[in-house]
């Protein structure tokens, strides 16, 4: 739905205005990509740190950094590709800065979803099939939390954001054949985690 | 290359194949493999199946307020941001000023003393004596301005 709203030839427009009138210190048009971004950019933050609090504070520093660096801004490149590089180079400094930890280091984010019993609504004939998607994409999610930050990342930004692959490497800063391999890595890391959790399945 | 090897082949690409990050030549090789070869297939088919999973994962809910405090940062740091440059340029026209003071009394001195004012050998109204003197009191001076406002700013920004 977010990524259809992004897709539209208006939307891409009114995105383009907005990048203008950002250049301009235009606090509404600030307040309006925060508002189209913010599901996207923190959801891609928290599947990197893990940690809300670390994603929260990240969200509001990449923004401060896109009011600093706007002025910069090629017009000519991707916004949302700028936008998830200037997040990635900071999630970098904030994983430098801590000492001892690495890139894959980072804490076990708290549970902060209700039960999956609550999505169980009585009298709703769906509603087991919708209890048995969402145990599933529970699991493949916590699969997905156990698997190393770079690999989290490719997978959050070709299937959730539905990003090309020649924008994940200007997103990562790596090469398009390195985008490659950490993609089927993270793939066969993560379906051997989902065995690893439900032995003898096929499939998710 | 062999059945087997093919196959092999074909198999390490199954992965990419369901992140659609084939190019056009592996994704024809994988499809022909696949038309002849059933497992092949479906381990394709569970591929996808992770393909279709990661679309669908649950959705982190947003902090409350995100929006509204990164705005707040935002207002705040333009406002921090106008200060920086204000500051900057009073130090700029403080600076120029001092330079125009120590010119304009360089040559009121000239004139006063006759062009001679010999202090410890040194004549203090010689041109280059003089803008040096001023100079090493200019800086002194912004130095002194600059540590005064960052202590400021500072404790402007405790305070927010």
């Amino acid at each position: 739905m977010i990524l259809a709203a992004t897709m539209n030839p208006e939307a891409f427009s009114g995105a383009q205005d907005a990048i203008a009138r950002m250049r301009r210190g235009d606090p509404d048009a600030f307040a309006a990509m925060i508002s189209r971004y913010q599901h996207r950019l923190y959801r891609y933050l928290l599947r990197l740190v893990r940690e809300p609090a670390a994603a929260d504070d990240l969200f509001q520093q990449t923004w401060l950094r896109v009011m600093e660096k706007i002025g910069r801004y090629d017009a000519r490149r991707n916004f949302e590709s700028w936008l998830f590089s200037v997040a990635h180079n900071l999630a970098i400094d904030a994983w430098r800065g801590k000492r001892g930890e690495s890139l894959d280091d980072a804490g076990d984010a708290g549970d902060s979803g209700e039960p999956p019993s609550a999505k169980l609504r009585t009298g709703d004939p769906d509603a087991l099939e919708r209890l048995l998607d969402f145990e599933r994409g529970a699991m493949l999610a916590a699969c997905m939390h156990e698997l190393p930050a770079i690999h989290r990342e490719v997978l959050t930004l070709r299937f959730e954001e539905d990003m090309k692959l020649e924008d994940i490497a200007e997103v990562a800063g790596i090469p398009l054949s390195t985008v490659k391999s950490r993609l089927k890595r993270a793939l066969e890391g993560l379906r051997a985690a989902m065995d690893a959790r439900a032995p003898g399945r096929k499939g998710i | 290359m062999s059945e087997h090897e093919s196959h092999e082949s074909i198999a390490r690409l199954l992965p990419l194949a369901a992140a659609g990050a084939l190019d056009i030549q592996e994704q024809r090789r994988l499809e022909e493999h696949a038309r002849e070869c059933l497992v092949c297939r479906r381990e394709l088919e569970i591929w996808n199946g992770y393909s279709q999973g990661l679309r669908q994962l649950p959705q982190p809910p947003i902090p409350a307020q995100l929006m509204e405090r990164t705005r707040t940062r935002l207002v705040q740091e333009r406002a921090a941001a106008a200060e920086r440059r204000w500051d900057e340029l009073t130090l700029g026209a403080l600076a120029l000023f001092a330079w125009t003071v120590g010119l304009t009394f360089w040559f009121v001195a000239r004139i006063v003393t006759g062009g001679e004012l010999v202090v410890m050998g040194a004549n203090l109204v010689r041109f280059g004596t003089w803008s040096a003197g001023s100079t090493v009191l200019v800086w002194m001076t912004a130095a002194v301005a600059a540590i005064a406002l960052g202590r400021r700013r500072r404790e402007l920004r405790r305070a927010l």
